[in-house]
């Protein structure tokens, strides 16, 4: 939730990187904080195992400084990638703003890729967020693999909402900063559209008299039927943004897909293994957790089932006592 | 958690901007001050909860405030999770102790951290007494200010949105 503080004359963004385990989300955001100018970032904070698999989150303030007046600031997240860790997952996505979802181009990773995005969309669900009002954009990561996907194969799969998508190598820097730059435009977009206390601020539909501790109007939400690609109809920012930006590969093609894992020799190698080697049913596990979630809504009909399988186990067993006791 | 009733319109616009406006925040920090002369602790951060940080009273050591905002925001909203897991809402306080140094938490209204940081100049119960008043007067503040007609100028300025993508422009090309 954007925060908007008029007596320190700031707004506050929270961007969140989000994707599949080792797909390179902590990459990232470890090359905006060593590309980006000194006065413009702080500490790049980790809550990370001692194998340097992200546990809670990865953080980093990026300050854009003074914009019309305002100190703009993002702070930017990663998640952790590996299924268990939904509950950590779904806490740092709280009051998300924007997202990057940093996808795998390795063809075996498709799998984790869809599964990752499901799982947004259900994290996202249960607070109360519908993806296709969120400004997020999706980055195609690990280029530089001999046998990545091509890009309109994994652009079927993955782009369900025609979202803006980036090619990226994480390791080197490229495509890393693209990516960064729209779905920034696209979140400081939405907050110039929805000022609930200006007026002139509250076109095409009037915001109604705005709270002024907690106030926002929302861009009306796209029905779900109304367009097959939803986000694509929706204004923020990808006027602005081509929907594709793709860099040059580099020469290095042939580079081990582990490399994208630099803070510690063997590390790659070890969380690659984990994860190619994740059980099949490890996607349903997540899927599980997602629904368990999700299941206060649906506990009338669970209730309903579940009463009438009880009366019918019982009247069988009761069936069954008679029949087998004549002299009952 | 999603409530299963739709939500109004006005607990919409709640639900997707925090905005302070500056009558409301020298409100909140004169109780801050008021709060650390009473009780003795040293800071006095109010968070939200996504971790952004709202205002501050008081002496901090680290000048690094974003990332002490941010991890606050985790550890709080860790506990909120574990809470759930044991059958409560929420836990409305938090303490953790330092050698030197504590930290004391405590939720206002629904959406806030007052964050407290203290030594041994005073004690644990003295900022627990005086944070449960100050929580309930910023809560006070709180539903002053939602119920207040805003003012019609205040607000982003017009050119923010072109100023922002001149601002991203030079950052990141």
């Amino acid at each position: 939730m954007v925060q908007i503080n008029f007596a320190l004359k700031e707004v506050n963004c929270k961007v969140v990187f989000y994707g599949p385990g080792m797909s390179g989300k902590t990459t990232n955001l470890e090359i905006v904080h060593q590309k980006a100018p000194e006065e413009n970032k702080g500490e790049l904070t980790s809550i990370s195992t001692d194998g340097d698999r992200t546990l809670f989150f990865d953080f980093m303030p990026l300050d854009l400084g003074n914009v019309a007046g305002m100190r703009t600031k993002f702070q930017l997240y990663t998640v952790p990638g590996q299924v268990y860790y939904n509950s950590t997952r779904k806490l740092v996505l709280q009051g998300v703003d924007g997202v990057i979802f940093v996808a795998d181009s390795d063809p075996d990773k498709m799998d984790e890729n869809v599964e990752s995005y499901s799982n947004l969309i259900e994290n996202l669900a249960e607070y109360g967020k519908d993806i296709r009002e969120l400004p997020h954009v999706i980055q195609y990561n690990k280029r530089d693999l001999p046998n990545a996907l091509s890009v309109a194969e994994i652009d079927k799969i993955m782009n369900k909402f025609g979202v803006p998508t980036f090619e990226a190598v994480a390791y080197t820097g490229e495509g890393v900063f693209p990516t960064l730059k729209t779905l920034a435009a696209m979140v400081l977009e939405s907050i110039e559209k929805i000022d609930g206390r200006n007026p002139r601020k509250a076109a095409p539909e009037k915001a109604p008299a705005a709270a002024p501790v907690a106030a926002a109007p929302a861009p009306a939400p796209a029905p779900a039927s109304a367009s097959p690609r939803p986000v694509a109809a929706k204004p923020a920012g990808q006027g602005r943004a081509p929907a594709k930006q793709r860099g040059a590969r580099p020469a290095a093609a042939g580079q081990a897909k582990g490399g994208q894992r630099r803070r510690k020799a063997g590390a790659p190698q070890a969380g690659a293994g984990r994860a190619g080697q994740r059980p099949a049913n490890a996607g349903r596990r997540a899927t599980g957790r997602g629904r368990q979630a999700a299941a206060p809504k649906k506990s009338g009909v669970g209730l309903a089932v579940g009463l009438t399988v009880t009366l019918l186990i019982a009247a069988a067993g009761v069936a069954y006592f008679v029949l087998g006791n004549p002299g009952f | 958690m999603v409530d299963s009733k739709p939500m109004s319109r006005n607990q919409k616009l709640r639900h997707d901007r925090l905005t302070f406006y500056k009558e409301d925040i020298d409100r909140i920090d004169k109780l801050l001050a008021e709060f650390l002369r009473l009780s003795g602790a040293k800071c006095a951060l109010l968070i939200d909860k996504e971790g952004h940080l709202v205002t501050k009273r008081g002496e901090l050591r680290t000048v690094d405030i974003d990332t002490i905002s941010a991890l606050v925001a985790g550890s709080f909203a860790a506990t909120k999770e574990m809470a759930r897991l044991l059958g409560e809402e929420e836990f409305t306080a938090m303490f953790h102790q330092g050698e030197r140094d504590n930290i004391q938490l405590s939720l206002v209204g629904d959406r806030t951290l007052l964050t407290i940081l203290f030594d041994d100049r005073t004690t644990v119960g003295m900022v627990r007494l005086y944070a449960g008043e100050t929580a309930k007067k910023l809560a006070d503040i709180y539903a002053d200010a939602i119920n207040r007609e805003p003012a019609d100028d205040a607000g982003l300025g017009d050119d923010y949105g072109a100023d922002a993508k001149n601002t991203l422009d030079k950052l990141f090309d």
